[in-house]
């Protein structure tokens, strides 16, 4: 069916000058990942935002089914929101210390990151536990619920890579040239913090 | 399991639900569990739990990698091509399912009033009809072509994260059984656009339809990251995005599509599960929810889906088309940028289908405008797959044969679409059977012969087994006879008014239902056929060759099977995909493993059988074979028709013909054949099976066998792809500049015009090939102008034509010329000009002695030969 012919693989000359693009393939997905989790809290915020218009004769914010309106703790969540921004400084400043070579860093810098992710979490259940209306409460305590119960979810998701991320580094598994999973894990965060962002402005301060 | 109870009950014994237990709520979860406890239970997650657990794992671990035997397809797999195959094989079991489901619902409509489902019965199947035809049949079957195809089209070993593959095919059963577990829970009754409020209502079978569908749409998204990550990264050297075959195109682009479209219908579900199961209030409206809402999130994800389960298709009918009409795919790039266009506008048209709804009633306007513009881009392409069908070569096989049928069902549902997207015409025809048939033939079309054409196509591929065309050809009228029988009569029961989604109807629309009854059930008989036809060619069919259809991507450059990491040594990407018909043009080079180092070439040649007498000698037709040759790897059988005529003239002309091909470098071989020339076709046909057929004829005035049809005759009759060349009369006769044959030199003067001079060359003709040229020297009397010479002259001039005619009626390659001087003057230029390799000098007793000694005074190293035709001539 096949014979081999004619000259050797030794000079099989890349001859064609455009080579593909070699990009990291994780780091890729994780990119394309990130996207599609956009999409998501963009349907969740198209859902939020026709609420929102459905109600607009009405004062905002909108009623509850007591009568009394929705009241959300603006100034407790926006301490909350400095916390996790500042998580992402935190992990960059790791990153950056484990390119110069300090393992150390990168451990000290992932530690204090989970550990403002975890406070961010623990003072969100807390408000949850204060907010005085539940999930069954209208149609807007559903969409608030919704947005930061999904938000919630993610910081714990990404708290739990950069705590697999941690174990590996104390493996000593990451250096300054090999660092994908850490990079995508840290590309997560990122995003997580930056939906988050977003949602404290467009659902609690406006 | 129990502790996931114990936990919700907790949970709703915290959050105040009433009450605290409620068996959709517990059985939802239980699915979700029992998923992801299958999931883990096969050893999806092996790979990621030992990172996890900071275990050594290798990502050189291949133990997941291939089959041994037909036992593990039903295993975790990391092996693309067995993922690929996994899809196929899940798609269609579903696709059975869903087409058991349209039959239950057409032997329903068979009669208006109640047969056998009440409206809730007949609810839940239409709903399970369409839920697994949509999410598990039409999405993902394309995942599984182009799982298999794709990676290795690329040049690839595997896809870029085949655990990830993994774990999306099996994503994939789990909602498929989830949607059918729902049967035995009460099924979901609110089709598959699942709109609240009614969704809202319904049993626990709407949980698990939310359930499945955040399954599959997972498996989407990450098979699309899989397809994106595999076409960026993967391609091997060489193959630029340029070169790529459009199903690469096409599969990006789809997946772009799933990547960023998918998480809408997630969210879409997520919000009527919180309100089904949480108690939210999204899509109540006195508590401040939205139903159209939904719709906008749903039809943001569905309209995009339309292309997720289109697009893919274009691709594989490119690969097709181009294929079997043997011509480049004409407008590579406006294909292309035709689906990145329609990808785009795509995304900005969901709200067609919500004309009626009540949404906001500016937003129709904008939406019914880029409506029909996508409708541009779509017409590119078709007009591109006409102009590649445009004088092709082409072949009919069961593969093309579906890409015609997808042809004309895609175009019929692309005209409704349009028709509906215009706003006043769809608030009349909207929720009516017209819907019905616009997205049966868009999705027949555009999905269901699209898939049938890829999997014919790449059947020997995938299997190494050969199907039994003559089933396919069966399988594929059946359908398509079926399909518009069972589709086109909705257009007018759509616009007489019928509304679509309910069980009974107006007894005025019995006939035209009971006449789509029966054409669903022709359709059931089809899909048995094709079981049957791929089931036991599988077990049992003809050994595959490479590349039977002489394809010239990547896939058809590998063994069938391809072996289990596709290539041994990155292959070498050097031209473009499609360029059927070019001479020397190559698409890649693969090599052989390292320890052979090597080319890895393709030896099997493939008859193109060649029919042709008259013409059989002229430079068109040897041109035609000399390309053709050039272009891959055939042997041409040419066989000669004697007809009424005469044989040995046939028999000169087919060795001439050979002798030039020979000559050329060509594998040709041939026969003369007694008989005329339709039933020599025919049979020859039949005996070497050819892939090919070019006939040759002179011009219709010329041509007996154009005159008696016999070409068309023969197309119908053997069914192969056929050329027809026509080589102008000249060119027929002509003696052909080739180096092939030796040309001998006739130097003759009275001899001329005599029979005995035309049988001399024949003879020598029938001893070797050869082409002639008769020489007349003419020693005219003073003055060469006046009478007498003239009078010679006009003698010389006629003799010769009698000749020259006498000789290439008998399929001698011949001319000839008279010159003005005697043969001391004359011989020695006509030796310079024509060059022969042997002259022969002939006359009529002893004549020729004056003759030879000149001609051999010219002559120089050729030899010089003498025939005497005295005792010839004499008689
Ligand atoms: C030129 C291209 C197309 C146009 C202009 C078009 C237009 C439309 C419009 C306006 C509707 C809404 C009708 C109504 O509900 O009143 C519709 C329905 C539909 N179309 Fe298309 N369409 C096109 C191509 C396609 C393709 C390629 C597919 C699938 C592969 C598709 C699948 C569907 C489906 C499934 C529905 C029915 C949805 C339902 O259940 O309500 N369409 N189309
Ligand atoms: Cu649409």
């Amino acid at each position: 069916m096949a014979t081999t012919a004619g000259h050797a693989p030794a000079d099989q000359g890349h001859a064609t000058p455009e080579q593909p693009h070699h990009m990291k393939p994780a780091l890729m997905g994780m990119l394309l990942f990130i996207g599609s989790e956009v999409m998501l809290f963009a349907s969740l915020f198209t859902a939020y935002f026709f609420i929102r218009y459905g109600v607009a004769n009405e004062t905002w914010p909108p009623l509850k089914q007591d009568g009394e309106p929705f009241e959300l703790p603006v100034v407790l969540t926006g301490v909350n929101t400095l916390i996790l921004v500042s998580s992402s400084f935190t992990l960059w400043w790791g990153e950056k210390r484990l390119a110069a070579g300090d393992n150390k860093g990168l451990i000290r810098g992932l530690w204090v990151t989970i550990l403002m992710g975890a406070t961010f979490l623990l003072i969100q259940l807390n408000e949850y536990a204060h907010l005085g209306f539940t999930p069954q409460d209208r149609a807007f305590s559903g969409a608030f619920y919704t947005l930061t119960g999904f938000h919630g979810a993610h910081v714990l998701v990404g708290l739990i890579v950069l705590s697999l991320c941690l174990r590996r580094a104390y493996q000593r598994d990451f250096s300054a040239t090999y660092h994908t999973p850490l990079t995508a894990g840290s590309y997560y965060w990122h995003f997580v913090d930056i939906v988050w962002v977003l949602l404290f402005f467009l659902v609690y301060v406006i | 399991m129990l502790f996931a109870f114990l936990l919700l009950f907790l949970l709703r014994a915290l959050f105040g639900f009433e009450p605290l237990y409620d068996g959709a709520v517990y059985g939802g979860v239980a699915g979700l569990i029992g998923a992801i406890g299958f999931l883990w239970g096969i050893g999806c997650f092996d790979f990621w739990l030992g990172w996890a657990k900071g275990a050594d794992i290798s990502e050189e671990d291949h133990s997941f990698h291939g089959v041994s035997n037909w036992k593990q397809y039903f295993r975790v797999n990391t092996d693309h091509k067995v993922i690929g195959l996994q899809y196929l094989g899940a798609t269609l079991f579903f696709m059975l399912w869903g087409g058991l489901m349209a039959l239950l619902i057409r032997t329903e409509l068979a009669a208006p009033g109640q047969q056998f489902a009440d409206g809730e019965t007949y609810n839940g199947f239409l709903s399970m009809h369409a839920t697994l035809m949509i999410f598990v049949f039409a999405v993902p079957v394309f995942g599984g072509i182009a799982n298999y195809v794709l990676p290795i089209m690329l040049g690839a070993k595997d896809m870029a994260f085949p655990r990830l593959n993994a774990l999306s095919f099996w994503f994939l059963p789990v909602a498929g059984f989830m949607f059918l577990a729902s049967m035995f829970t009460g099924m979901f009754g609110a089709a598959w656009t699942a709109y609240p409020p009614l969704a809202s209502q319904g049993t626990m079978g709407q949980t698990l339809f939310e359930l499945g569908i955040q399954f599959a749409g997972a498996s989407s998204i990450a098979t699309a990251i899989n397809f994106l990550a595999t076409i960026v990264t993967m391609r091997a050297p060489g193959m630029t995005i340029w070169r790529m075959p459009i199903l690469a195109w096409a599969t990006g682009v789809t997946s772009v599509l799933a990547v960023f479209a998918t998480p809408f219908i997630a969210g879409s579900q997520f919000l009527t599960m919180f309100d089904r199961i949480m108690g939210t209030h999204f899509f109540v409206p006195d508590q401040g929810g939205d139903v159209i809402m939904y719709q906008h999130i749903f039809w943001f994800y569905s309209h995009p889906a339309v292309y997720i389960m289109l697009l893919p298709g274009f691709g594989i009918i490119s690969e097709i088309i181009a294929t079997f009409a043997r011509k480049p795919l004409f407008g590579y790039r406006a294909m292309a940028f035709s689906l990145v266009a329609i990808a785009v506008l795509g995304f900005g048209v969901w709200a067609h289908h919500m004309f009626v709804s009540g949404m906001a009633a500016w937003l129709r306007v904008p939406m019914m405008v880029t409506t029909i513009i996508i409708a541009v881009p779509t017409g590119v392409k078709m007009w591109s797959w006409l102009a590649t069908l445009w004088q092709g070569r082409i072949h009919m096989k069961t593969p093309m044969l579906w890409a015609m049928g997808f042809l004309f069902t895609f175009l019929l549902g692309g005209l409704s679409g349009v028709f509906l997207g215009i706003v006043p015409a769809d608030i009349q025809m909207s929720d009516t059977y017209f819907v019905t048939a616009h997205l049966h033939y868009v999705l027949y079309g555009g999905t269901v012969f699209t898939v049938f054409a890829g999997l014919y196509y790449w059947f020997p591929k995938m299997t190494g087994k050969m199907y039994n065309e003559r089933l396919g050809q069966w399988h594929f009228w059946l359908t398509f006879a079926a399909t518009q029988l069972t589709f086109f009569p909705m257009h007018w029961q759509g616009l007489q008014g019928m509304p679509r989604r309910v069980s009974d109807y107006d007894p005025r629309f019995e006939t035209v239902n009971s006449i789509e009854t029966v054409g669903s059930y022709m359709l059931g008989i089809a899909t048995i056929i094709f079981f049957y036809n791929i089931i036991t060619s599988w077990k049992s069919g003809p050994k595959a060759p490479w590349n039977p259809w002489r394809g010239k991507t990547l896939e058809w450059m590998v063994s069938s099977p391809p072996p289990l990491f596709n290539f041994d040594v990155e292959p070498q990407v050097v031209g473009g995909p499609y360029q059927y018909g070019i001479p020397d043009a190559r698409h890649a080079v693969v090599f052989a493993p390292e320890e052979f180092g090597g080319e890895l070439t393709e030896d099997t040649r493939y008859p193109v059988l060649v029919v042709a007498n008259e013409t059989l000698t002229s430079q068109t037709l040897i041109d035609e074979i000399r390309s053709r040759d050039s272009e891959g790897l055939w042997s041409f059988q040419l066989v000669a028709p004697v007809g009424d005529g005469d044989r040995s003239t046939t028999e000169r002309r087919l060795a001439t013909a050979l002798a030039i091909l020979a000559e050329s470098g060509v594998s040709a071989t041939g026969r003369v054949a007694e008989g005329d020339m339709v039933s020599v076709a025919t049979e020859a046909a039949a005996e070497v099976a050819p892939q090919e057929l070019v006939i040759a004829t002179l011009p219709l005035a010329q041509s007996r066998w154009m005159q008696t049809d016999s070409v068309d005759k023969v197309r119908k009759a053997t069914g192969v792809a056929m050329s027809h060349v026509i080589v102008p009369p000249n060119d027929a006769r002509a003696l052909l500049a080739t180096a092939a044959l030796p040309l001998v030199m006739v130097v003759a003067t009275e001899a001329v015009g005599a029979e005995a001079l035309a049988t001399a060359v024949r003879t020598r003709a029938d001893a070797q090939p050869a082409r002639f040229t008769v020489v007349t020297p003419l020693d005219l009397p003073e003055p060469r102008w006046g009478a007498e010479a003239n009078e010679l002259r006009r003698a010389a001039g006629e003799a010769m034509t009698a000749t020259i005619n006498a000789l290439v009626n008998t399929g001698v390659a011949v001319d000839g010329e008279v010159m003005d001087d005697g043969a001391d003057v004359a011989l020695p230029l006509a030796i310079d000009a024509y060059r022969p390799s042997v002259i022969i000098v002939a006359g009529i007793n002893g004549e020729a002695a004056g003759l030879r000694a000149a001609a051999e005074a010219a002559a120089g190293e050729t030899p010089v030969e003498s025939v005497n035709l005295g005792a010839a001539a004499g008689a």
